[in-house]
């Protein structure tokens, strides 16, 4: 059966407002009978039995933490890690294929050290759904939820859905002094800004802690770990016995639970503010030189390495954006989008700049994780919002392509050179096990120990579940 | 079916989720029985259901975990539900039949009065029976299937309510697509209990007063003058009393200074500012849609309305009828706003009738009777809006959601709405049996209007009288507030039948339902707990405090520190509740200023649903860190030319700095215990200046100032 019979199988339904909301007819489970299980006749129940009753408890925990690289704009996935060496030249483009250490597994030859390095990767070639614009796609990617439209500028409203760190902070948050999602350093936008980068409905106490600081800087430091001149602690301390004071006579701290509420915060975010814990985690000056160098002296390789200080004080999310524009116009700014527009080349583009600086970075991180013997419970995702054309455009260039695209896993209770699903011949569809960032999000939670139909609630109280995929078992170590 | 649902089998996570699970889906909690009956029937193969030997059913060897089964164990070989199912399949697995008895109601006991509990019973069985159309009746306690609302009950899956802790909560009670609540409260023995609350000043206080008793509960005491004007400005102009408003209303001695506030409050300019802004939140008065201009206009007209004591009727209906430009025509911006059809239905729903229509567009409504076909008979009667864009001069042409520019609001003679499940036009529809829908030469909208604000509409007044309970008691009598339905009952029915009769007998007078509530005793509460009702948040026993909003955070503390604080793209000297929109564009090139980033941290919403709840009360730590050391506090505290640098420079003596501070942040004088540690500040602090920023810090982050109580 060919992919297209088999989605329209998979899809049939009664068209309507809410998709395959009526669905009958053949599914994945009977596809999957003919020539699987349906022939074992379903025996062994006790042995499988025992497992179903820890599936339905909470997942085991196989990633404490999450790094996720968002890569704005869209990468190609055909010049990178799915390279079509035998397709035409129109597809197959400029670049050639190197050997990787995993056998079959070739990359482009601008990525020789993530050659060195894909035997710790879970390659994701069959990413795939149907938005074509930065936001609407963007929202997908950075939520697992599809938008309700594709919409260049679709615009961010309570009704849309959290970032997958604002989930783990409603479900799964840490008990320490440190936030559980953090982001930085860029609010993404194209010409709106992107949704799926908060909390929305479930509420700002989840949105990210967000730097809008520059960690290459060399003054970086949080506003919000830092007091105004003029304002030393010891002052702000007078202030807080002056205001326990009359904390006390109004008695509201001793039958309000508002009250309480709030000076519980007060609490927090002095000790933020006194906590070395939590300053030396953001204190990236406290790293050698070198390893600062190795990461490379820009915004996104300071941001790599931020993650991993992040990751190894406890945080458990953090999303870190490659830049904040979709670019695509310059070499040495913007960033994925490169369509070729106003006389500008791709090629030239992802050479000098983006390519590189993955090569700097990926690596750079994953080494340094496993160093420190993070890597096994930290799961690193580098993944943009859709892949590329196939075919190269008029432009010497190519446009957008959700159609497929490619996502990268490491570390966190993944395969390490494994690849999962397929491309076909030119990279245009999946060939084989295609993935919707659904599937991915739920993966992704899988591997946090939080189950994906965990159920939030919307502004309409209405009960939906986190992720609506199903996890991906067979990338899972 | 029902067996099927009370083993949670079409739960929204388990088949009855929109793509099933598995590859097996079901109907949501068993709403279509015919498209279940294919679904078990005509499955892969027949595995489901196999009529030649029924325990190789899958349909019984899933849910008794005989075969791996990823939703567990729901029940176990044997059990009455395996032996139902089990029965049904050895019969020959017959389908839904149209002569079969149909299930006509359900009698479930106890019964729609609240049923009290008081210590030490803590438990209660429901009793359900099913009567057919064939005049059976038949207990189906075992069947049906119990959903506490809230964590203060739980049911066991034979109807068993157990307390987990004292309070009122309602449980669902569901059988084949019918559903009732089930009130119940639990309270404390209170021993000796004695009604020792405040005098009963009107209807509102006896029905409020009335269930206390009936809980054995005491009412707080009637709250003190400093309290009481406090949250009158803040409720009526969304401001904080000035210091000398504070001075001259405790020192007025006089009987009956509360009611003349009140009534001098609700002629006040903040008055119209304040709740103009409210409704502005709900009628999505926001730029990208509107523009600029457009959120001035119809700020400007919500406003006047208001001022204008307009009758409520006569406002939702130029609200849904207006035409014509919406420069020109103000409340044409209430459909222009709402550009989609299915938008304008939930919305009009929502906003004008406090019911929630959003899940029927998918499914027919899990907790009503709201159906899908009255989702879209409903939705039919917005379908002819239309809109004439003269020129849409937004900066990027690449954004759909963006107009600039004038529009006119009109109805087309024809345009018909598919039903996106058959394709077949639909017959516009009012809401609710009786009403029906507009004939061929009636305008759908005004025939809305027309039954939107007639007395045979049972949500128009009440909806409206729970907004203003809402925002005055901090909670509706329905609630959430805009979420009427059968299985959300409301905490004092007649109560709220009561005030919407008030409102309908006066002539939908909006100051009128404002004063009745705002001068009972129940208005007035302190929100001191006394005895239990400390331990028990329901019935309006005491006030609850809670958090300013931001508008009136960010006024009050303006008002404090003398200072103008700007907001991008307005002259200084606005204040916050005067904002027309929500500066969802603004000036190019230019940031939101720090007061624009502290309205959104605290809550200011995006205008963005027609909800209530969009206006986020909560606090969080981010809040804190902008309070505690924040750029826009900081700045207000620190810079040289705000009213601390006038008062250091008053010659007012210490004590009088003290004083003046405590009067204008807390509408009160210091506390002896207050004045000493206040002087101490002054003498560590080595200097006026320094003091007076640390005390009037330490003021505006006291939660008497934070929170309203």
């Amino acid at each position: 059966m060919n992919r297209k019979d088999r989605e329209r199988l998979l899809s049939r339904g009664v068209p309507g407002a809410c998709g395959d909301f009526e669905t009958t007819g053949i599914s994945r489970r009977s596809l999957l009978s003919v020539g699987g299980l349906g022939m074992l006749g379903l025996t062994l129940p006790g042995l499988l039995r025992a497992e179903e009753e820890v599936a339905a408890a909470a997942p085991p925990v196989k990633a404490k933490s999450v790094i996720f690289l968002f890569q704005f704009g869209g990468p190609s996935h055909v010049d990178t890690f799915d390279m079509k060496p035998g397709a035409p030249a129109e597809i197959r483009g400029p670049h050639k294929p190197i050997k990787s250490v995993v056998p079959g597994l070739p990359v482009s030859e601008h990525l020789p050290r993530m050659a060195k390095q894909m035997d710790r990767i879970c390659l994701v070639r069959s990413m795939h759904h149907t938005m074509k614009n930065h936001n609407s796609a963007a929202y997908y990617a950075l939520t697992g939820h599809a938008p309700p439209r594709d919409d260049q500028r679709l615009r961010d409203s309570l009704s849309l859905y959290p970032a997958y760190g604002s989930v783990v902070d409603k479900v799964a948050p840490l008990k320490s002094e440190l936030p559980t999602f953090v982001s930085y350093p860029h609010v993404i936008s194209d010409g709106s800004v992107t949704p799926g980068q908060r909390a929305s409905f479930l509420g700002k106490a989840h949105d990210p802690f967000f730097i809008a600081e520059d960690p290459n800087s060399k003054n970086f430091k949080l506003p919000e770990l830092s007091l105004p001149s003029g304002l030393s602690f010891e002052r702000l301390q007078r202030r807080r016995e002056m205001q326990k004071l009359i904390d006390s006579q109004s008695r509201l701290l001793e039958y309000s639970a508002s009250a309480k509420g709030l000076d519980d915060y007060y609490k927090k975010a002095l000790t933020m503010l006194s906590s070395t814990r939590v300053r030396d985690a953001f204190d990236i000056s406290r790293e050698p030189a070198a390893v600062r160098e190795r990461y490379g002296r820009h915004t996104y390789g300071q941001g790599c390495l931020l993650a991993r200080r992040l990751v190894e004080a406890g945080v458990r999310f953090v999303t870190v954006y490659f830049d904040a524009t979709i670019g695509g116009r310059s070499a040495t700014s913007g960033g994925w989008d490169t369509h070729g527009f106003d006389n500008t080349r791709m090629f030239p583009i992802i050479e000098k700049r983006h390519l590189p600086i993955t090569e700097q970075t990926l690596p750079t991180l994953l080494d340094d994780l496993d160093d420190r013997g993070l890597l096994d419970d930290t799961l690193v995702v580098w993944m943009g919002e859709f892949g590329r054309t196939p075919k190269i455009n008029a432009n010497k260039s190519r446009d957008h392509w959700p159609q497929c695209y490619s996502a990268l896993l490491a570390g966190g209770g993944v395969k390490g050179g494994y690849v999962h699903g397929a491309s076909d011949s030119t990279g245009a569809y999946p060939s084989r096990d295609p993935v919707r960032p659904d599937d991915l999000a739920a993966t992704v939670f899988q591997l946090m120990g939080i189950d994906p139909a965990t159920e939030v609630y919307d502004t309409q109280d209405r009960p939906l579940v986190i992720a609506e995929g199903e996890a991906i078992t067979e990338l899972i170590a | 079916m029902a067996v099927l649902s009370k083993a949670g089998c079409n739960q929204g996570t388990c088949h009855g989720n929109r793509s099933g699970k598995g590859g097996f889906k079901l109907s949501l909690r068993g709403q279509d029985p015919a498209f279940d009956y294919v679904a078990l029937t005509r499955g892969p193969r027949g595995r489901r259901v196999d009529r030649v030997i029924p325990e190789k059913s899958l349909l019984l060897l899933k849910p008794a975990a005989e075969v791996p089964h990823e939703g567990g164990r729901r029940f176990r070989v044997g059990d009455v539900p395996f032996e139902i199912l089990r029965s049904w399949i050895r019969s020959g697995a017959p389908g839904p039949d149209s002569r079969s008895a149909k299930l006509e109601r359900l009698e479930v006991s106890p019964g729609k009065e609240l049923e009290v509990l008081v210590d030490p019973a803590a438990e209660l069985q429901i009793r359900v029976h099913a009567v057919f159309s064939d005049g059976t009746r038949r207990d189906v306690s075992e069947l049906a299937v119990y959903e506490p609302v809230g964590d203060i009950v739980e049911v066991s899956s034979s109807g068993l309510i157990r307390r987990s802790s004292f309070g009122e909560s309602t449980v669902l009670v569901r059988y084949l697509g019918r559903q009732e609540p089930v009130r119940v409260a639990f309270v404390p023995a209170g021993k000796g209990y004695e009604w020792r609350g405040p005098l009963e000043k009107n209807f509102i206080d006896k029905a409020i007063f009335g269930k206390l008793r009936r809980l054995r509960l005491n009412s707080a005491e009637v709250c003190d003058d400093t309290v009481f004007l406090r949250r009158a400005t803040l409720d009526l102009a969304g401001r904080l009393p000035t210091s000398d408003e504070a001075r001259a209303f405790i020192s007025a001695e006089k009987p009956g200074k509360r009611a003349r506030k009140i009534d001098a409050l609700l002629v006040t300019a903040g008055f119209a500012d304040f709740w103009a802004l409210k409704w502005g939140d709900l009628l999505r008065n926001e730029e990208k849609v509107l523009d600029r201009k457009g959120v001035q206009v119809f700020q400007r007209w919500i406003r006047e309305s208001i001022a204008a004591g307009k009758p409520l009727d006569v406002f939702a209906r130029e609200l849904l009828t207006a035409r014509g430009s919406t420069y020109r025509n103000p409340p044409a911006n209430y459909l222009r706003a709402n550009r989609d059809v299915l938008q304008r239905a939930e919305n009009t729903a929502q906003v004008f009738l406090g019911v929630r229509l959003a899940c029927a567009k998918c499914h027919n409504h899990p907790f009503e009777r709201w159906t899908q076909d009255d989702y879209y008979g409903w939705a039919a009667l917005f379908s002819r809006v239309r809109y004439k864009v003269f020129e849409n001069k937004r900066r990027d042409g690449l954004d759909k959601n963006a107009f600039v520019g004038e529009q006119v609001v009109w109805i087309a003679r024809d345009g018909e709405l598919k039903d996106p499940r058959d394709g077949k036009s639909v017959a516009p529809l009012l809401l609710g049996a009786a009403a029906g829908g507009p004939g061929e030469k009636d305008d759908p909208l005004e025939f809305l209007a027309d039954w939107v604000t007639s007395r045979e509409n049972p949500f128009f007044s009440r909806s409206l009288v729970n907004r203003i309970w809402f925002n005055l008691m901090g909670k509706g009598l329905v609630d959430p507030v805009d979420d009427f339905r059968a299985t959300n009952p409301p905490s004092h029915p007649e109560l709220l039948e009561r005030l919407a009769g008030e409102l309908e007998e006066s002539g939908f007078e909006l100051r009128k339902v404002i004063r009745l509530i705002m001068n009972s005793s129940a208005y007035q509460l302190s929100s001191v707990p006394v005895d239990s009702n400390g331990k028990v948040e329901t019935g309006f026993a005491r006030v609850l405090p809670r958090r300013l909003d931001a508008e009136q955070l960010v006024d009050g503390l303006a008002q404090v520190m003398g200072v103008s604080p700007s907001f991008n793209g307005y002259p200084r000297g606005i204040r916050a509740v005067q904002l027309p929109g929500t500066n969802a564009i603004l000036p190019r090139y230019k940031k939101p200023s720090s007061a624009d980033v502290f309205l959104k941290l605290f809550g200011k919403p995006d205008r963005m649903l027609t909800c209530e709840c969009e206006r986020m009360s909560q606090t969080h730590l981010a809040q804190a860190f902008h309070l505690v050391s924040g750029p826009m506090l900081h700045d207000m505290i620190s810079r040289g030319d705000n009213r601390l640098g006038v008062l250091a420079d008053s010659g007012l003596g210490e004590m009088g700095l003290i004083s003046e501070l405590y009067w204008s942040a807390l509408g009160r004088p210091p506390s002896e215990a207050e004045v000493a540690s206040a002087r101490r500040l002054f003498s560590s602090a080595g200097g006026g200046r320094v003091a007076l920023e640390d005390l009037a810090w330490a003021l505006v982050n006291s939660k008497e100032f934070l929170l309203r109580r």
